[in-house]
């Protein structure tokens, strides 16, 4: 008795794995250059400030603050000094938000900063570029605590 | 030299330096043409949520990690990941776009509060 093949790929996810990647597409948002970048610049910066930089890419929904700010409160172990770069590329919206502690070292001002640094240039269109240049100035701005040091 | 060796001397060879130069250039990105962000287009795609490496990530190849480079797919930890001093909610959400090892799904457990928040916001 014969069979049609199987031409569906099969779904290689288990308990503990995610699909393989062959699986979801080739439809990727942005290309291993960029993955790579904004990797280490997410990376250096928070190695070099010891703050928690994470970078959340999506819809905010309404009001975008909000739920930016719950994001922030989900976003590691110790919220109080993590920084989320919230875009939302279809609302035209950014928001930042920084724990307690990390408001210490980053200011609401220099945050704004970054952020008009960003919009520019989100507003030509280059995502990525505007968080990396983000990231370094937020970086820039915390700087670097004598605790880090290690010589 | 008659007038047609001319013409493919003097206009055919120009011609054909150029278009093999063309097409060195305008091939590679014509093939991989991903959809560029355009301010005030929608956005379609699956949230994506990076963090930064862990600090003392184990070496790729060893144990769990979420690194670039020690695996090829996006690897969905269980309920242990936490306790292995790696990235604390490695439990990506459902359909998690894996794009890089290092994004974690936006539905991560228990928030917690961070006392009085700063930040900044911005439109374009």
């Amino acid at each position: 008795m014969t069979r049609a093949l199987e031409v569906d790929s099969h779904d290689t996810s288990t308990a503990h794995t995610d699909a393989a990647r062959t699986d979801d597409g080739g439809e990727q948002l942005f290309s291993f250059q960029e993955l790579a970048r904004l990797d280490e610049a997410l990376t250096m910066s928070s190695r070099e400030t010891g703050l928690r930089f994470t970078l959340y890419i999506g819809d905010l929904g309404t009001p975008t603050r909000v739920r930016a700010e719950e994001l922030h409160s989900m976003s590691g172990r110790n919220p109080a000094e993590a920084v989320l770069i919230a875009v939302s590329p279809g609302q035209r919206v950014v928001e930042v938000v920084t724990g307690s502690a990390a408001a210490r070292r980053l200011p609401d001002r220099a945050c704004a900063l970054a952020v008009l640094s960003m919009t520019g240039s989100f507003a030509s269109g280059d995502l990525v570029g505007g968080v990396i240049n983000g990231l370094r100035q937020l970086s820039d701005q915390a700087g670097h605590p004598s605790g880090l040091r290690r010589h | 030299m008659n007038v047609a060796e001319t013409i493919l001397v003097f206009a055919g060879a120009p011609l054909a330096v150029i278009a093999v130069l063309a097409l060195l250039i305008f091939l590679p990105a014509a093939r991989n043409r991903r959809p560029r962000y355009k301010p005030g287009q929608p956005w379609e795609h699956a949230p994506v949520w990076y963090e930064p490496h862990p600090e003392h990530a184990p070496e790729s190849g060893h144990g769990e990690t979420l690194a670039i480079g020690s695996s090829m797919y996006g690897e969905r930890h269980g309920e242990d990941a936490s306790g292995h001093g790696s990235t604390g909610h490695g439990s990506a959400g459902h359909g998690s776009a894996a794009h890089g090892a290092t994004s974690v799904g936006a539905t991560a457990p228990r928030p917690v509060t961070a006392g009085p928040l700063g930040g900044a916001r911005g439109t374009w």
